[in-house]
């Protein structure tokens, strides 16, 4: 790899995301669900509940919204652009064919879905934060935070590169996305997880994030969830490499 | 392996199956530093399968195929820095504008005074005007050009050209030989898949017929039709059915026209007569 090979296809998505970012309805979109979850969960029917001592119910919320916020759109953009661009406008194979390392390329997409993530998880707490709330945002919340991109625009990438359809790519969403935003922690405690379904709940990265964007410090206690999310990482970012390089029309 | 010094692109042996469909089965060819060269057959003959294993997008079951002497499979990366590619499919970024498009490829391919590059491609294609237009509001035709400057950006020795004027209006298809022709001028390797037969006359030095992934002839246009001869008599009888005699000059026509005594039309041998002579079927 030279340097910065992966620029072009990062700067390429980045151009993309500008023209779409004006667009009323991109910006509505990545706003939308985290906002009305914030509103209804949060201000509304959270208003009397306290999660523990140290903190509001809003105070749980708002890391956990971050985390849901960030995963759905590093994933979303992602599988659908690299989908819809290997098989319907078939952009993917302009890239494909650069004489760049096929490393580069997945880096580039990654890193470009990493930004839509990170700046949906941002629009969040700035709306987070404008109501008090007492979330306190330290070192591991800021890490937890980028791997949680990272790891999901990973996945997006493989799902992208798998699927058959657009179709096929909403369904992988369905199964894999949408339960992890409602049992992974994200609105209540892994501790009230009925017991039967705790093990297939610890086995899903957005809980691991959930557990670490939550903490305040680094400590013995959170090292295999940072174990696990490092390996969710490696792993996700390695399948999307190999099914790159075993690409054949 | 032995490698002809000669070949720009080499190919020997090639096959290539889909879900246990020939493809490609057992192609070989040679294409010469500064030929245009053309591969002629029907849709699903095995054409874009062939330039998709030239430009590493597919890796072929059996045989090799070198471009520039790097072989395809195994130094993919050297020969993607060697090419350029016009796809069938428009493939542009269709939200992105004309100079987005042509500016990210340029990034993509480290093309140096990229921005000058640029311009002087928008101008030699006729599409200046519309550089800052989305892609998405230019016509099919414009698109086309847009995809050839694209290819031309990095200024490569050896173009693929895949169907490069399917669906254009005749003064788009004009422009793009025109632009094929100047690089063949400068001594690029060009080479390009077709049903158009004017095309491949046209345009190409020599041409390979494909017909169900093999290539069953190979020369220059002329050697091609002389197998047949230089004119055709044509009669379409009282039942509609067509019936043809190939006749090797004008005089063995005119002697055969007398000799029928029925209304015959006579035209050129054309490469799709020799499609139709080795196959038994029409190209289209």
């Amino acid at each position: 790899m030279r340097g910065f090979d992966w620029y072009p296809v990062f700067f390429r998505e980045m151009l993309l995301f500008k023209r779409r970012f004006f667009r009323l309805g991109y910006f509505l979109s990545a706003m939308m669900v985290p906002l009305i979850y914030l509103i209804v969960f949060g201000l509304g029917l959270g208003r009397d509940i306290r999660i523990s001592s140290s903190y509001s119910y809003l105070g749980f919320l708002i890391p956990g919204l971050v985390a849901m916020s960030s995963m759905v759109n590093s994933y979303s953009w992602i599988a659908n652009s690299v989908n819809l661009g290997r098989l319907h406008f078939k952009t993917f194979q302009v890239l494909l064919q650069a004489p760049i390392p096929l490393f580069c390329v997945v880096l580039g997409e990654v890193l470009s879905a990493m930004v839509k993530g990170l700046f949906a998880g941002f629009l969040v707490l700035l709306a987070g934060l404008l109501v008090p709330s007492g979330i306190s945002l330290k070192a591991p919340f800021w890490i937890a935070f980028v791997m949680n991109c990272f790891l999901f625009a990973s996945l997006g990438f493989v799902v992208g590169m798998l699927s058959k359809g657009h179709e096929e790519t909403a369904t992988y969403s369905n199964f894999l996305i949408l339960p992890m935003a409602f049992f992974c922690g994200t609105f209540f405690p892994l501790e009230r997880i009925p017991g039967f379904l705790r093990p297939f709940v610890y086995l899903m990265p957005l809980t691991h994030t959930n557990l670490l964007i939550r903490r305040t410090a680094f400590d013995k206690m959170a090292l295999l969830s940072w174990v696990v999310l490092g390996g969710y990482c490696l792993l996700f970012f390695s399948l999307a490499l190999k099914l790159t390089k075993d690409y054949d029309e | 392996m032995a490698f002809p010094i000669n070949a720009t692109i080499y190919v020997k042996s090639v096959a290539k199956s889909y879900n246990g469909l020939k493809a490609l089965d057992g192609v070989s060819l040679e294409v010469e530093r500064g030929e245009v060269f053309g591969l002629i057959g029907p849709n699903g003959a095995g054409k874009t399968t062939l330039i998709r294993i030239l430009t590493t997008l597919t890796k072929p079951d059996e045989g090799f195929a070198y471009v520039m002497g790097f072989d395809v499979v195994k130094e993919p990366l050297r020969v993607k820095g060697v090419i350029g590619v016009v796809h069938q499919e428009n493939n542009l970024d269709k939200e992105l504008t004309v100079y987005e498009n042509l500016l990210v490829y340029g990034f993509l391919h480290k093309v140096p005074r990229l921005r000058q590059k640029i311009e002087y491609l928008l101008e030699a294609l006729g599409i200046k005007e519309r550089k800052n237009s989305l892609v998405s509001s230019l016509s099919g035709g414009m698109q086309r050009r847009l995809i050839l400057a694209r290819a031309l950006l990095p200024d490569p020795p050896i173009l693929f050209l895949d169907e490069p004027t399917t669906g254009l209006d005749p003064q788009a298809r004009r422009t793009i030989w025109d632009v094929i022709r100047k690089g063949k001028a400068q001594g690029k390797t060009i080479f390009i898949t077709t049903h158009y037969i004017e095309e491949a006359e046209s345009l190409c030095d020599r041409v390979a017929i494909i017909h169900e992934g093999k290539i069953i002839a190979m020369g220059t246009p002329d050697e091609l039709k002389s197998r047949l001869g230089e004119f055709v008599l044509e009669h379409i009888d009282a039942k509609g059915r067509l019936h043809q005699w190939f006749c090797k000059d004008q005089e063995e026509a005119y002697g055969f026209v007398r000799e029928k005594g029925i209304p015959l039309t006579i035209r050129k041998v054309n490469l799709e007569d020799v499609f139709i002579a080795l196959t038994g079927r029409k190209m289209k």
